[in-house]
């Protein structure tokens, strides 16, 4: 093609491949330094929207894993408060149980029915355990304990719900209310009705109050079971739970891969072309060092 | 008729010229080897006019034809017309594409992206934000932290849409500068016209004014840069150059027709800064498309819960986005009920939505253009270095082509002056020794 080859030619040749090969030692060493493959949209145009999707994704994940624990942490304090309430039934069980055989002693039945008494009000302490702050027996509303110590038994929540968002589109429901267990006061014959029913069949202290406590021991197995539903019902809620923990976690692991792969530096990849690319420059300013040099004018006398 | 006796000396002489004429030649494109636009030129010789010798042999009677020496026609220049026309056409698709390049690679750094300081990142920010209030719907912190993580997103919109405006702004105000009154092109053409003036004298005077061609070619290569031209020569070594696809020329012999009508397909850097600024142009199309993606965001997360969360002004979404509502007027949940979350839920659902895919498609489509603009610079680039080089290949000069002629005409010189000593001592033998017998 060229027949004739002169100094500007080689001059602007040399300097084109000097300069061509530096910045390819440019992109490798920012590539290098950066850890990141796609150093701007334009190096990998649908890789830098993948990696912008996935790194929202990613972000999202973790918010997902903070959703769950903090869920988990409420559901344990669920579990807690209600095994509590558990012990608490056992302890009025015994107490009737008590009142109803042997004891004919008013005296000491009046003791038992203050006993009852001090056991339903720390079955609403118990209701209103708070976490982090909110009630969580109360429905949605979480500023507002369900239950008034030393006074009425109604129920001040409500039946709302509170959810966490545990995958893209997935929630579960973390509220509970106490009134279904509990009860709203008054003869509801749910669990604080039977206990201020036991209390006040004690402090009568008639024979017939007396043989009316067989039925209120009966009514406290029924919200027995009630209970053991309520905890199983947060078990498997726990349970979910730990599963979502599992499954985000896998899930972020594949994730990140995903992401090294679309933007991340291939190490010993680009270690390998920087050090060729090094040698390219070297060579070219070694070459073009030489050659603009020379000329015939060296050699004639 | 016979030789002339003092013949001889006359074609020594002429010879000595020649060889001299050559080497002042070649002395030029020595000392002109690295001025930018000069061709290397050569002189052409010929034969002088021979003489005739009548009736020499005497068999035939015919005579003959003595050469008289050597003369130098002309002093030429070495051009390729068709690789001038090439360069030039490669130069006006390099000047488009690497305007093009320049200025949505400033577009495309502005964005900032893939990086956890672009708006994709925020965006993620400000759904994480969301969440968080989902967790603690009652908490003051949280609220704030979701009133100042949108801020950012407006801030982050607005600033990219005041980058993409700044460069339109650059755009327009680069074609204003090369296409003003004092501009390149103007004064370019009015160059042009007035070299075009001078070789016409010069050729009607059959003097070929290489240097003047010269720099005529170089300001059209200049011109060449900023749109396409197409030159065709006339008489006397006039060219009439049209500029950028305009109907009228732009310079007919030694006059300049002044303005050109360019378009967005005028090619060349003042094509390309077209088809970047204007109404209809590719920045006005991108602060279009992130106008979109404002509205999309405003849009989804107005509607999701009950405060004017974020607002714009009509038309210009991007460049007036801001967060209208207080930290005190969010609302996590419905009213009345603390702990309620589920406006909150639902705004932390937006990850991945239409606002966030709208803005990848936004990023992806600037990298798509950036490579598409950087590989037809790269391309423009070989092309134009690999006709250049053709063209220095012909009209270059090759200083180990000019040391060899240095050379030859040395030699020939010193030949010329032998033949003059030659006849010189011819001469001498014949007035100084002849007649003196017996002397």
């Amino acid at each position: 093609m060229t027949d004739r080859i002169t100094a500007s030619m080689i001059s602007s040749t040399t300097l084109h491949s000097i300069e061509s090969s530096l910045a390819q030692l440019d992109h490798s060493s920012e590539e290098l330094s950066s850890g990141k493959s796609i150093l701007a949209p334009s190096d990998n145009p649908y890789g830098a929207g993948r990696a912008i999707n996935l790194q929202s994704s990613l972000d999202g994940l973790s918010s997902y894993a903070s959703n769950v624990q903090e869920a988990i942490s409420w559901e344990n304090t669920a579990s807690g408060a209600l095994s509590s309430i558990g012990s608490v039934v056992e302890r009025v069980r015994e107490v009737a149980l008590q009142g109803q055989s042997g004891v004919d002693n008013e005296g000491d039945l009046q003791m038992l029915a203050s006993q009852v008494e001090e056991l339903a009000e720390s079955v609403k302490q118990s209701a209103n355990i708070q976490f982090g702050g909110s009630y969580i027996f109360s429905g949605s509303l979480t500023e507002t304990a369900p239950y008034e110590t030393g006074a009425e038994d109604a129920y001040h929540g409500n039946e709302g719900t509170i959810a966490r968002a545990i995958a893209p589109g997935s929630t579960i429901t973390i509220s509970m209310s106490a009134s279904t267990l509990l009860g709203e006061g008054g003869e509801d014959g749910k669990l604080l009705g039977v206990m201020r029913e036991i209390a006040s069949d004690l402090r009568e202290a008639t024979p017939a109050s007396i043989a009316a406590l067989s039925g209120a021991v009966e009514g406290l197995d029924t919200n027995k079971e009630a209970l053991v539903s309520m905890q199983a019902h947060v078990g498997v809620v726990i349970n979910q739970l730990q599963t979502a923990e599992g499954r985000i976690e896998e899930l972020s692991t594949t994730t990140s891969a995903m992401l090294a792969n679309t933007d991340g530096t291939n190490y010993a990849k680009v270690a390998i072309e920087y050090s060729s690319q090094q040698a390219g420059y070297e060579a070219a300013l070694r070459a073009g060092g030489s050659i603009v040099q020379m000329s015939l004018l060296e050699f004639l006398r | 008729m016979g030789i002339p006796t003092l013949q001889g000396l006359q074609t020594a002489l002429s010879g000595l010229m020649a060889n001299q004429d050559s080497l002042d030649v070649t002395g030029q494109n020595i000392a002109n080897a690295q001025t930018p636009g000069y061709s290397r030129q050569t002189a052409v010789l010929e034969t002088r006019e021979p003489l005739r010798i009548s009736a020499l042999s005497p068999t035939t009677g015919q005579g003959a034809q003595l050469g008289t020496g050597v003369g130098v026609e002309t002093i030429v220049r070495i051009r390729d017309t068709y690789l001038d026309s090439e360069y030039r056409t490669d130069n006006s698709a390099m000047g488009s594409a690497s305007t093009l390049a320049e200025t949505l690679e400033q577009v495309q750094s502005a964005l900032e992206e893939p990086s956890s300081s672009g708006l994709s990142s925020q965006l993620s920010s400000f759904w994480s934000s969301w969440n968080d209030l989902a967790d603690s719907p009652t908490s003051a912190a949280a609220k704030e932290a979701v009133v100042s993580a949108g801020g950012e997103v407006a801030t982050t919109v607005k600033q990219l849409s005041a980058q993409i405006t700044a460069a339109e702004t650059e755009v327009t105000e680069r074609y204003e500068a090369l296409m003003g009154g004092s501009g390149e092109v103007r004064s370019d053409a009015e160059q042009i016209a007035q070299l075009n003036g001078q070789i016409k004298s010069s050729e009607q005077a059959g003097q070929p004014p290489n240097e003047l061609l010269d720099r005529r070619d170089e300001l059209i290569d200049q011109l060449s840069k900023l749109a396409q031209v197409s030159v065709s020569e006339g008489e006397y070594g006039v060219d009439t150059i049209s500029f950028g696809g305009s109907a009228e020329p732009l310079i007919e012999g030694s006059t300049v027709n002044w303005p050109p009508t360019l378009s967005a397909s005028s090619g060349g850097e003042l094509g390309a800064l077209l088809n970047l600024a204007g109404p209809e142009g590719k920045l006005a199309e991108l602060q279009e498309k992130l106008n979109v993606v404002a509205e999309a965001l405003t849009s989804s997360v107005n509607a999701l819960q009950p405060s004017v969360f974020f607002s714009f002004a009509a038309g210009e979404a991007a460049a007036s986005l801001e967060v209208s509502a207080s930290a005190e007027q969010l609302r996590a949940g419905s009213e009345g009920e603390p702990g309620a979350n589920n406006f909150a839920l639902k705004l932390a659902g937006l990850r991945g939505g239409e606002a966030e895919q709208l803005y990848t498609a936004f990023v992806t489509g600037i990298g798509s253009d950036v490579q598409t603009a950087q590989a037809s610079e790269g391309n423009a680039e070989a092309m134009l270095s690999a006709i250049a080089a053709q063209r220095q290949s012909v009209s270059g000069v090759s200083l180990d082509e000019e040391m060899t002629n240095l050379m030859t005409f040395q030699r020939g010189y010193e030949a010329s002056a032998r033949v003059l000593t030659a006849m010189d001592s011819l001469l001498e033998t014949l007035i100084e020794h002849t007649g003196t017998v017996g002397l």
